[in-house]
């Protein structure tokens, strides 16, 4: 398996052998289609992380990632959100399928 | 590092997440015109209420071209949400207004795209968009040109009942 990308707290493999990648969230590893890389962006890409620095807009400061067809469940911190955003915007420019910088908006 | 990425999709994913929006545009277009067809079924112009069920379906059509262009490029289209319909209109001049401005800012739309896609070197999406960019020329031109038989018509005595008559001109 290559990396294709390491964050601080995630890392994207991609595996030639099993046409597929893997994401390291640290307690496991999840493995995924280019669909389910996809999906991953956009419900990364959805969280408003301004929400986690307002009381009434998110409490906790926690965030509830399903993943998979529901098949995984994470709950992530402001850090951990943070971390992964930066990891997909990355990684889809390491895959070639973005440009360097992020311009368009979901 | 073999390119399974590639293999897998054939766009940009900045290309995607536009698409996605213009998805999102064409389905509230679509609501829009159905919300259009219920003020003129309710105010008498049933003619151009057929019109706007016409609008309905064709805006639909364009969204599901869009959609079904996402999946054969191995992207990830977004069923959209649709909120915030206006169902109120002073009137028929103000229903086909409102309809000109919702053409131009589809236009204005896929233009964006399609600079986008340039820039992008995303030729793919770029010629999807030929299409779109047509098509809307056309729609442009058929509003303009109600909205021109509107003026010339006049809405005083039997100037409304003779608008809707009009419009029937306009549907293929």
């Amino acid at each position: 398996m290559n990396v294709v990308y390491q964050s601080t707290y995630y890392t994207l493999y991609q595996s030639v052998k099993e046409r597929c990648f893997y994401v390291d969230f640290g307690q496991k590893m999840v493995r995924m289609s280019l669909c389910q890389l996809l999906s991953l962006r956009y419900k990364v890409l959805s969280i408003s992380i301004e929400d986690h620095f307002d009381g009434d807009l998110n409490r906790h400061g926690f965030e509830v990632l399903m993943l998979c067809n529901k098949e995984h469940l994470f709950v992530l911190n402001t850090l951990e959100v943070l971390d992964l955003k930066q990891l997909v915007d990355h990684s889809f420019v390491a895959l070639g399928l973005s440009e360097e910088r992020e311009t368009a908006s979901i | 590092m073999k390119d399974i990425a590639r293999q897998s999709m054939g766009i940009k994913v900045e290309s995607m997440d536009l698409l996605n929006g213009q998805i999102k545009m064409e389905a509230h277009a679509s609501a829009t015109y159905l919300a259009m067809a219920s003020w003129c079924e309710q105010n008498g112009f049933f003619t151009s209420a057929k019109f706007f069920y016409k609008q309905a379906e064709e805006e639909r059509g364009h969204m599901m071209k869009i959609f079904e262009f996402l999946i054969d490029t191995g992207g990830n289209p977004l069923s959209p949400e649709v909120t915030g319909i206006n169902h109120d209109y002073s009137s028929i001049v103000d229903v086909f207004e409102s309809t000109l401005e919702h053409e131009v800012a589809v236009t204005k739309s896929i233009h964006n795209i399609v600079k986008k896609a340039r820039e992008l070197g995303d030729i793919a999406t770029e010629r999807f968009l030929d299409w779109f960019v047509l098509e809307q020329v056309e729609e442009e031109n058929t509003i303009r040109d109600i909205l021109d038989m509107i003026a010339v018509t006049g809405t005083e005595g039997v100037g409304l009942q003779m608008i809707d008559n009009q419009v029937a001109n306009w549907m293929e």
